[in-house]
């Protein structure tokens, strides 16, 4: 159903979710936008930055977080799983698309993070399109867009004086019981600039194709050429809305067992007890972070690991453009170089 | 500015005479605010190298990466040059396997304070003649003066000319005055201790333990990080309190008269984090106690790397 929600009666909306849920919203932080809880006076950061430097999922799968605590003497007992029920304002369709990817992760059949799924459950998530897409992103490219309805309970679509709501799911509609059904009109003029930001966002490189050509390039010299001025730090990872590695490590002096993000872009991630590293290098790191995203990812669900959110392009310290690689890779002959 | 044109005819002639095997030094970024370090292994592929004052990475990171038997050209600035020097008195590199441009640095441009006046959708930004930069961007044209974009680790430069480069590409410029570098280390160290460490919490506990500071640092190139060391272990592993005041607290002390003041940490920091203060004040010990400023040369070595029977305490023999 398509509501209207009028931009001033925008704060007094959040404040009253604020009665049944913990609401996040970008604000301020540094020089950057953060999700961060609405407390009183608080003040929204929507024209700063089109995107949150951290990426959402961290209020899902923080950077640290104790799974159990210990005893030196064998006992131990589990962390309560967080039930408070929150609901993300603002959050970006590219982000919202990628909590629909690692759902697929740890929401298995066989094996369901508890708190993982837990804090899904007991989450809202209202969206915000983007009329205006930014430049570093490439959703359209891999199956997301300005607009994707994925992972969404609502999406607002900001109609200059208003914002067109259009709410998804059962969960999505019980969060606006007072508003306005928007005119034909309204609903019109959002359709319009939904397709025109759709449409203004040109082709970053070409999918079809692409895992088969990664595939076949394994053993390609083009690993070393695009890997030369990597750091190897955890950046593109880390603000990266899909990826989702963890260490698991037990910090004996505070009796926790701790799980702490983690990135195959690091050297140890891949070190293995012997000493043995199976990617000893930035070449075969880097080489893993484009594969998983556009090989293995669709090996396991048929979906590319990729929102286009385009954080990496943005914040890598040495201004590596996955955007450019994967357009190289386009270009890479397609034979088989290893079995 | 340094020529362009000249930067590029001495990185071919030392590729085209068989001087060294590579050149390091940036190329066009695929976005505007990001030029790439670049490795040139032939005078061709010279004709792709820029320069301009957003090339934010200290180059000689790259350094301890490759064999000590090849033959290595760089682009340096007065810090690089510095590094390179540090690195060479530590053995990463021998010196006459190394060839310096050196370019007389007029200071990097930090792109957050860009993106903080124009917005972060640009287009292009381009760097005048008249020291402004002119960027181009969704909401509009912005002229900027480029003395108040610079990172502030070179606002308070100290050397920006190349100390030993083996030629120099531009005219050499007036050296900086330590005293402003002490400025900024004062309005840390003034502060009562509560604050101090107020501010310490709040910069080092946005940390995501990411390690781009690390990784930017020419001066990081431990085989193994002591936050990687498992056993024995010397800080908490994630992002508690303790863990990333011990990250950023030990980090800072290992760069005790080895760091050069070049703020690519910062540059690389994903969460503007501010580290260059605690650096700076270990910079400024070793200035003021010791004399002492790493990377003039090759041979001097840093207080602290060394032990003399004669030493005035006897904490180590």
């Amino acid at each position: 159903m398509n509501l209207i929600l009028k931009k001033e009666q925008l704060d007094h909306q959040l404040n009253a979710w604020r009665q049944d849920y913990e609401v996040y919203a970008p604000q301020s932080l540094q020089n950057f936008t953060h999700f961060l809880p609405l407390q009183d006076g608080f003040e929204l950061a929507f024209d700063k930055a089109h995107n949150t430097r951290i990426p959402p999922k961290a209020l899902f799968l923080p950077t640290s977080e104790a799974l159990l605590k210990f005893t030196r003497f064998g006992g131990y007992e589990e962390v309560p799983l967080e039930t408070t029920p929150r609901l993300i304002f603002g959050i970006r369709p590219c982000d919202a698309h990628a909590m629909t990817l690692l759902d697929t992760v740890f929401e298995q059949e066989r094996y369901t993070d508890p708190h993982w799924k837990t804090r899904r459950d007991a989450t809202v998530l209202v969206g915000l399109g983007c009329h205006e897409p930014c430049q570093t992103g490439f959703c359209t490219t891999v199956g997301s867009g300005p607009f994707d309805h994925a992972g969404l309970d609502a999406i607002l679509t900001d109609l200059g004086e208003v914002f067109l709501v259009e709410t998804l799911t059962e969960k999505g509609e019980c969060l606006f019981p007072q508003l306005e059904t928007a005119s034909e009109e309204q609903s019109l003029r959002a359709s319009e600039l939904q397709q025109a930001a759709k449409a203004s966002m040109p082709v970053a490189f070409e999918t079809e194709g692409l895992k088969e050509k990664l595939d076949q390039n394994f053993e390609s010299p083009y690993w070393e050429e695009i890997s030369q001025s990597c750091l190897s730090c955890g950046v593109c990872t880390f603000l990266c809305p899909t990826c989702f590695c963890f260490d698991i490590v037990d910090e004996a002096q505070r009796g926790e067992r701790v799980r702490n993000w983690d990135t195959c872009m690091f050297r140890t991630y891949s070190l293995e007890a012997s000493g043995h590293n199976p990617r000893p290098s930035r070449v075969e790191r880097t080489r893993q972070r484009l594969s998983h995203k556009y090989s293995y990812w669709l090996d396991q669900t048929n979906q590319i690991g990729c929102t286009g959110c385009g954080r990496c392009v943005r914040y890598c310290p040495v201004g590596l453009d996955i955007r450019a690689m994967l357009r190289k890779v386009n270009q890479l002959p397609s034979e088989v170089t290893h079995v | 500015m340094p020529d362009i044109e000249a930067l590029k005819a001495e990185a071919k002639r030392i590729l085209s005479e068989g001087m060294v095997d590579m050149v390091i030094g940036f190329k066009a970024g695929d976005t505007p605010l990001h030029p790439q370090p670049a490795f040139f292994k032939t005078a061709d592929e010279v004709d792709h190298l820029v320069y301009n004052a957003l090339c934010q990475n200290n180059l000689a990171t790259y350094l301890t990466r490759f064999p000590k038997t090849q033959k290595i050209g760089m682009l340096v600035r007065g810090c690089e040059n510095r590094s390179v020097n540090a690195l060479v008195f530590e053995g990463q590199h021998p010196r006459e396997g190394l060839y310096l441009i050196g370019i007389p640095c007029e200071g990097i441009i930090d792109w957050r304070k860009i993106v903080a006046q124009t917005g972060e959708e640009l287009y292009s930004v381009t760097e005048q003649s008249d020291n402004t930069i002119l960027v181009e961007s969704k909401s509009g044209f912005f002229t900027l003066e480029k003395n108040t974009l610079l990172h502030e680790s070179c606002a308070r430069c100290i050397h920006p000319n190349p100390v030993s480069a083996d030629i120099v590409i531009g005219e050499l410029l007036p050296e900086g005055d330590p005293a402003l570098a002490r400025e900024k280390v004062a309005a840390f160290t003034d502060l009562p201790i509560e604050e101090r460490y107020a501010w310490f919490r709040q910069e080092s506990e946005r940390c995501i333990r990411c390690y781009a500071c690390r990784e930017a640092c020419p001066m990081c190139y431990c085989e193994e990080c002591f936050v990687d060391h498992i056993s024995p272990r010397w800080t908490e592993s994630g992002t508690t309190p303790a863990g990333m005041q011990g990250w950023h607290i030990v980090r800072a002390f290992h760069q005790t008269g080895r760091c050069t003041s070049c703020g690519a940490c910062e540059r690389a920091c994903p969460m503007d984090i501010k580290m260059t203060y605690l650096t700076e004040k270990l910079n400024d010990d070793m200035r003021r106690k010791y004399n002492f400023e790493v990377g003039m040369d090759t041979t001097t070595p840093p207080p602290f790397s060394t032990v003399t029977l004669d030493d005035k305490s006897r904490f180590v023999v």
